[in-house]
């Protein structure tokens, strides 16, 4: 098969998947084969990846005109296979795979529609977030983008009985939306300026710097930064497998993505880099902080991916798309197996909340196994994936800004090991609760999934010299110097840190009473309430009353002035036989008269 | 007599019909007023053929004749409706539609 076919494959064997279990409901109610659709679509998607990759495909492209106007095609759509795409295809297929094994025994509990309506959504989003990471320009990633949207607002509402649920589903949505405006006003300026949606348009500097801007907005929404972020804690009220797919793996980095992707539009922007460098450094200290007093292990993970995504916003920002890329790479496949091994342990103790945790390490051996991979992973522990990743965007952030971006992530490198230390501790070690006295491992289908993500959680980083030459970045190279040694060595003073203070019982950070404070507060929330409900209603209210009154007025208006015209020439049909008859002789005379006189 | 004599004399009969047409509440009458001026028409008829030669036009004489007829009866028909539906043969009670 041709690199083209193979690329059409990953996008549509899910597509064909989520639609034969929208069309044909009886496999979807029957739940189990839904399953094996979804999951049959998802293997092809992967093996084509894979193949991609394993061919050392060149760059393809291929384009069909979409949308004409004016005798030309205004946009393209089609696909666009390069090392970028690629990479990513694989890694999203991969991880959606695992997510959706993990599911199977995860969500076994549900009535089978609820089960296949489960499987028809995972199938659609694969297909979605392919059509974005396969896009060959920003039109057909903004569709694809959307679509993710969707899936997510309908995944995170997956329990819309629960009405916790639904809100989150909608505040997801909304805020998401938000931010997407400046994804279609970045849109058309662009197209305005240039007359194209493509990566690499080149308008001039002052319409760049708004591009991306507007842009970065909806990088933003999506990538859950500062002060955009409330919905992703939130999103957590979906299912756990959700969460490891959606809200950490994939679609939260399609923000990061899309940066990575129009790097050469970025890349004439630098207003906008800068601003993206302290939104993502401010994010990641910001939301590793909150992460730190949480006590749903969920949300410890959802504020832990805001942070990471900060990290990733800020390389970005300091010009490097390859450090973004690469952390964006490994932070997928160990945020998926925390997040799937964390659906794990509540699948065990049927609680979220680390306090009904506690001394899992003897009852659940692989998950434990799994997790302490994924969050030395995260801690940036040397040897294990993460660290390579921080250490290229903490490398890449030296001596920008005035070095305080840097120092700001070297905290946060630090906050990292210490509150990931938190979770495993009180997790997995110490005195059990009652709660997790009868935990047990699930099924195969469980913990296959977790082995088979820790071993890029593990690896992945050893294939940073291959991105580099892949992406033709030169001067990839490991090397002892201020910032590895600096960022290990807090990362293991971190985890020593946890391990001192939380392995008493009732153990708690210094400071965490302020950040709890700031946490329940919520101070970013109550910001966005109050701009729906002064700022959105408020405008809304004056519209309803200008098209209550004003619009409304003149079509009422022209209605009486109809009424009125029928009242008026009303009076000449009398119903009267004789009148009739004289004005058909009238007519008549006056016709005769014409005829005569003309 | 002349040819111009003879229209006028139709002009005259259609005017009379036309007259009693616009006069007359009743339907009957109606009817009989339509009939002198279909039969001016008539008379018309006649006079050309009279006058100008040609049996075409007497043809057309009685065609108009017959149809004349079936009008009638189909105007009678009315009349009859009316009647029974409004207990009078005035035509201005039936005027139903322009509520």
């Amino acid at each position: 098969m041709t690199a083209i076919e193979l690329g059409l494959l990953a996008v549509f064997a899910p597509a064909a998947a989520a639609l034969l279990l929208v069309l044909l409901y009886p496999i979807r109610h029957r739940g189990q084969p839904a399953a094996m659709v979804t999951i049959g679509a998802s293997v092809i998607a992967l093996a084509a990846a894979v193949k991609l990759l394993v061919d050392q495909t060149p760059v393809t492209r291929l384009v069909v005109p979409w949308i004409p106007e004016r005798g030309r095609a205004m946009a393209e759509i089609g696909l666009q296979l390069d090392a970028v795409s690629m990479i990513m295809l694989a890694v999203v297929c991969a991880v959606a795979l695992c997510v959706q094994i993990f599911s199977v025994a995860y969500m076994h509990d549900e009535p089978p529609k609820a089960f296949g309506r489960y499987f028809a959504l995972h199938a659609l989003f694969l297909f979605s977030m392919n059509v974005l990471v396969i896009a060959p320009n920003l039109l057909q990633a903004f569709a694809g983008w959307e679509l993710v949207g969707l899936t997510s607002y309908l995944l995170i509402g997956f329990y819309f009985a629960k009405p916790s649920a639904a809100q989150a589903a909608v505040k997801a949505f909304w805020m998401t939306k938000l931010a997407d405006m400046g994804f279609l006003f970045g849109l058309l300026i662009l197209y305005v300026s240039t007359g194209s949606f493509e990566w690499t348009a080149t308008p001039t500097p002052y319409i760049a710097t708004w591009v991306t801007a507007l842009l970065f907005l909806a990088v933003v929404g999506k990538s859950a930064q500062f002060p955009l972020h409330i919905w992703l804690p939130d999103a957590m009220e979906g299912p756990t497998p959700v969460s490891a797919l959606l809200h950490a793996a994939t679609m939260v980095a399609a923000g990061v993505f899309l940066v990575v992707r129009a790097d050469p539009l970025f890349a004439q922007a630098p207003t906008t880099r800068e601003l993206m460098l302290w939104v993502g450094a401010g994010t990641a200290l910001f939301a590793a902080c909150l992460a730190l007093v949480q006590n749903d292990i969920k949300r410890v993970l959802a504020f832990s991916t805001c942070s990471q995504l900060g990290y990733m916003v800020a390389a970005l920002g300091a010009g490097s798309a390859f450090a973004g890329f690469f952390h964006l790479g490994t932070h997928a496949f160990f945020k998926a197996l925390l997040f799937l091994c964390a659906g794990s342990v509540i699948h065990a103790v049927h609680s979220n909340e680390l306090s009904d945790m506690g001394g899992l390490r003897k009852k659940l051996p692989v998950t434990t196994f799994a997790f302490v991979v994924g969050a030395l992973s995260l801690a940036g522990v040397p040897g294990f994936a993460g660290f390579f990743s921080k250490d290229l965007v903490l490398g890449t952030l030296e001596g920008k800004g005035g070095w305080l971006p840097w120092a700001m992530l070297m905290a946060c490198a630090f906050l990292t090991a210490f509150y990931m230390g938190r979770v495993v501790i009180k997790a997995f070690f110490g005195e059990p609760s009652p709660k997790a006295q009868a935990a047990h491992e699930g099924g195969l289908a469980m913990t296959a999934p977790l082995v088979v993500l820790a071993v890029p959680s593990l690896l992945a980083g050893l294939l940073g010299g291959r991105l580099a030459a892949q992406l033709n970045v030169t001067g990839y190279a490991l090397h002892v110097g201020l910032t590895p040694v600096t960022a290990s060595g807090l990362a293991l003073i971190g985890l020593v840190a946890a391990y001192a203070v939380f392995s008493r019982p009732g153990g708690r950070a210094p400071l965490a009473a302020t950040f709890e404070e700031l946490d329940r507060a919520s101070y970013v929330d109550r910001f966005w309430a109050g701009a729906y409900r002064f700022g959105l209603l408020g405008v809304s209210g004056v519209l309803g009353w200008f098209d209550r009154y004003v619009v409304d007025g003149l079509i009422n208006l022209s209605g009486y002035g109809t009424i009125a015209a029928g009242a008026a020439v009303r009076r000449l049909q009398t119903g009267r036989v004789r009148d009739y008859a004289l004005a058909v002789a009238a007519g008549a005379a006056a016709g005769v008269i014409f005829v005569v006189l003309r | 007599m002349t040819l111009e004599r003879t229209l006028i004399l139709a002009s005259v009969v259609f005017c009379i019909g036309l007259y009693g047409l616009l006069s007359r509440k009743q339907a009957v009458a109606m009817l009989l007023s339509v009939e002198l001026m279909a039969n001016a028409g008539n008379i018309v008829f006649a006079a050309f053929a009279h006058f100008k030669g040609g049996p075409s036009s007497q043809l057309f004489v009685l065609f108009a004749l017959a149809v004349t007829v079936a009008e009638v009866a189909v105007g009678l028909a009315l009349v009859m409706l009316l009647y029974r539906r409004h207990g009078d043969t005035i035509v201005d009670l039936a005027s139903e539609a322009k509520e």
